[in-house]
């Protein structure tokens, strides 16, 4: 259980995202919408801590996650996987290393420095990537893979992390509609069959409303939605979005088609 | 036909605007050209008084430069070596002594110089690793978007620069009273310069680094030295590399003349021929500090486009 | 398909993800091939302290204490002669400016000599290009202990070898800078019938000069650096007043002048810096 408290975070006189309050339980697929500056990605960023937020607390069990410092606080972002729109790969690294990045939290500082990984390692990060269907890429410097193949690394190195809660900062932002459907279809199989709770920012509407157990939209900080994609209305969304509305809706109109040719795959998961 | 009348139609029958317009336009020029014409004189004035003081405080007067450039030529004269055609491959003779004439004449203790080069790429080969090791360490606190804290930060950049500002040979010259005549001074003095030199730009090139896999590693949980060792030394390898290579080139030419105040190496025996003697030896020990720094240039070249490729290196 | 966690992946899925994946583990040869750099690195290192007698730094550990001590503490300031010392800093600037200049003056005439566009003989080119490669070859240094031979200890001896280690460097600098012309400007000046010296003042001058221009103040800042050494070997400037400090056992006057130079060099890095910064944004405004 995650909850936020009052979360606030300041940037000068501006409210990137203001009195924040959500209790998210374990196993959720959560959406979060609104349009570009609304808040959506400094919220994920506060819940990662990769920016401390200002005011209010970030709960999950008993721990305040808002006041880790040095190695809590490493070991709550080891538990908090972050997949970022810019996938944030090592480009030089090959694969299999990127993979095992994730396991940095529980290595030995000297194991670490001198990257030695035991095959017990390197087998889970092949398992990791197996499950992406990119394992034969293991060897291959990440950054000589397509977009969409990077995003599927990145989910495998959120993955190596055992993670028990993953964050995907506009995962499908800047991949084309079939990868996007690929890598949404894999953050919906983690969150099924691994229990994990997957929180998401999505810019696009119907994204959200295909994949996404609960829906929250956010306006200039505030969260100003909270609910099932069936009760978000239309009107409620054309509020939500403003000015870009024609925007969201067009490219919902895109990804429509995808969505429901991904249908039959729900329907087996 | 219509042309030329209108011309002149417009000059004669409204006479004042286009003549004020010329006179504006020529009041400008003359107060453009006059601003221009005083800083060029005043430019000039400046550079004529540092070049008059120049003159005066280096006494580099005329007649001693006339007196002086005969002697250059002289100079050059006496370190020819006198080589004899017929005599120019003659071996030594059954008492052992060299042939006048000869390459083994004019060259009589090649075997030392070859010692002596050969230490001298040594230490340059030392140097260059111990500076290497001591500038890749310092780089990342150095780094603007990668020190820890500000006090690192300043701490870590103001030591990079002390060590750059002190020319080596000052050093070398500290080091060879402090530890003795022989080339562990000039090792010393050498790593210390490059760690300098080469630790601020490491750290120029960690400031280009791109923050996204920094971000990456952070968000996995990463320590920052496991950040540095993932997410930065990756990127900035291939020219952290090349620069090292070029710094070992410039450290070669560095040991070479570095035992001039007994640090080691060639210098040494190069300061020693010069001051002591002006015959063939000085010639003979400068070709041979010029041809090793040119085939250590072209070695280290190899090296470097081979390993990280022509189209990386920037 | 969920994955284990990492504790219960089995001997028998490693063994099978072995078998699949050969190239992703760790395999005896890549061990060595990634480890063998750093070790050869190691071994150098040790191998060279031995060969260099690293212990000595050890050992010195008193004469360290005394000189370190003599640096710091400053007796007799009243004694010290300030003139010769702030003579000889401003000696080692005349030094650099005058070597400079002369060696500016030069390349301005050997660059031409050595591009390819202006000079078509191509046996006076090489024999230019291979003059100037000896030139730079030679360490200033060695130049300014040749010199301080033939003409004698003193500032002079600094000057002409500044001179000449400019020359070779600043010809090649220059005739790369005219070889990479706009050749149209050129053809424009031929084309009005001038002669060679015309095509060369109104053609090439004008393209060539800022770069000719930036890259002798670049040269003026780094031979200012490099004059402070100069009179180590006797060539003047305030490296002779160091070492005459030196050898005379004055250690604080050395570190005072020391001092006086690192300032200077700090100082001359921030002024280049600053009309670096003054002339690119000149060249905004035109």
């Amino acid at each position: 259980m995650l909850k936020l408290d009052k979360l606030t975070r300041r940037f000068g006189d501006n409210l990137a995202v203001d009195n924040a309050n959500l209790d998210i339980p374990d196993g959720q697929m959560v959406g979060i919408i609104g349009r570009s500056g609304a808040g959506k990605s400094t919220l994920l960023r506060l819940l990662n801590r990769l920016i401390d937020p200002s005011d209010g607390q970030i709960l999950f069990g008993d721990a305040d996650i808002a006041r880790l410092k040095g190695k809590e606080l490493r070991a709550w972002r080891s538990d908090c996987a972050m997949i970022f729109q810019q996938f944030n790969l090592v480009g030089r690294l090959d694969v299999i290393t990127n993979v095992m990045t994730g396991r940095l939290y529980d290595l030995p500082a000297w194991r670490a420095m001198a990257q030695v990984f035991t095959p017990r390692e390197r087998a889970f990060a092949i398992q990791a990537l197996d499950r992406l269907g990119m394992a034969h890429t293991a060897l291959q410097r990440a950054e000589t893979l397509s977009g969409g193949q990077q995003q599927r690394v990145a989910i495998a190195r959120a993955l190596a992390q055992e993670p028990k809660i993953l964050l995907a900062d506009e995962p499908i932002a800047s991949l084309d509609p079939m990868n996007a459907k690929i890598v949404m279809d894999a953050l919906r199989s983690i969150n099924r069959e691994d229990g994990i709770t997957v929180i998401c920012n999505l810019h696009t509407l119907d994204t959200a409303r295909d994949y996404c157990d609960r829906i929250i939209g956010m306006q200039d900080g505030r969260i100003v939605f909270d609910g099932t994609p069936d009760l978000l209305t239309t009107q409620m969304a054309r509020e939500i979005y403003g000015a870009e509305a024609h925007e969201a809706f067009n490219e919902a109109a895109t990804s429509t088609s995808l969505g429901a040719s991904s249908a039959p795959v729900r329907a087996s998961a | 036909m219509t042309y030329t009348p209108m011309m002149g139609g417009s000059a004669g029958a409204s006479g004042g605007a286009p003549d004020d317009a010329v006179a504006t336009f020529e009041r400008h020029r003359i107060e453009l050209r006059a601003t221009k014409r005083v800083w060029n004189i005043l430019a000039l004035v400046i550079f004529a008084i540092c070049l008059g003081l120049s003159v005066w405080v280096s006494r580099f007067y005329p007649e001693r430069l006339a007196d002086g450039i005969p002697r250059i030529f002289e100079y050059f004269a006496t370190i020819m070596p006198d080589l004899q055609w017929d005599a120019l491959f003659a071996g030594r003779t059954e008492d052992g002594s060299a042939v006048p004439g000869s390459l083994t004449y004019w060259y009589t203790d090649f075997w030392t110089y070859l010692t002596l080069i050969f230490e001298t790429v040594l230490m340059a080969i030392t140097a260059t690793l111990l500076g290497t090791a001591v500038a890749f360490v310092l780089s990342f606190p150095a780094a603007a978007n990668l020190a820890p804290n500000t006090w690192v930060y300043i701490v870590s950049r103001r030591f990079l620069e002390i060590c750059r500002g002190i020319p080596e040979i000052l050093l070398a010259l500290v080091f060879v009273f402090m530890i003795g005549i022989g080339p562990l001074a000039g090792v010393i003095a050498i790593a210390i310069h490059t760690a300098g030199a080469l630790g601020k730009l490491f750290s120029e090139v960690n400031e280009n680094a791109s923050s996204r896999p920094i971000e990456g590693i952070t968000a996995v949980g990463g320590t920052w030295a496991d950040k540095m060792a993932y997410a930065v030394v990756p990127q900035v390898a291939p020219n952290f590399f090349s620069y090292a290579m070029l710094r070992f080139e410039i450290n070669v030419r560095a040991s070479s003349i570095i035992g001039f105040v007994g640090a080691g190496g060639i210098g040494q025996e190069l300061n020693r021929v010069i001051s002591f003697y002006s015959d063939d030896r000085v010639l003979a020990v400068l070709i041979l500090v010029v041809l090793t720094v040119t085939v250590i240039d072209l070695m280290s070249e190899r090296i470097r486009l081979g390993y990280i490729g022509r189209e990386n290196f920037a | 398909m969920s994955i284990a966690a990492i504790s219960a992946v089995s001997d028998s899925q490693i063994a099978a993800v072995r078998a699949a994946h050969p190239g992703a583990f760790a395999t005896p040869a890549a061990t060595i091939r990634r480890w063998a750099p750093l070790a050869i690195a190691i071994i150098y290192i040790i191998g060279s302290m031995w060969y260099f007698d690293f212990g000595r730094l050890f050992d010195s550990s008193e004469r360290v204490l005394r000189l370190l001590r003599s640096f710091v503490v400053w007796r007799d300031m009243d004694t010290w002669s300030y003139s010769q010392i702030y003579v000889g800093i401003a000696q080692t600037l005349a030094m650099a400016f005058l070597g400079t200049l002369l060696g500016t003056m030069g390349a301005l005439f050997v660059g031409f000599l050595a591009a390819r566009n202006v000079m078509p003989v191509r046996v006076v080119r090489q024999i230019v290009r291979r003059i100037l490669d000896i030139l730079r070859g030679i360490d200033q240094l060695v130049w300014g202990l040749v010199f301080v031979r033939a003409v004698g200890l003193g500032p002079l001896a600094g000057v002409l070898a500044i001179f000449v280690s400019d020359l070779g460097t600043l010809s090649k600098l220059y005739s790369e800078a005219i070889e990479n012309i706009d050749r149209k400007q050129v053809e424009g000046v031929r084309a009005t019938g001038a002669g060679q010296i015309g095509i060369i003042r109104y053609g090439y001058i004008p393209q060539v000069l800022p770069v000719f221009i930036s890259q002798s103040l670049y040269f003026l800042e780094s031979n200012t650096r490099s004059a402070t050494i100069l009179g180590i070997v006797g060539a003047g400037g305030i490296g002779m007043i160091i070492i005459e400090r030196f050898r005379a056992s004055l250690y604080d006057q050395v570190a005072f002048v020391v001092l006086n130079v690192l300032i200077l060099i700090f100082a001359i890095d921030w002024l280049s810096k600053r009309v670096r910064l003054w002339a690119i944004g000149e060249k905004h405004d035109a």
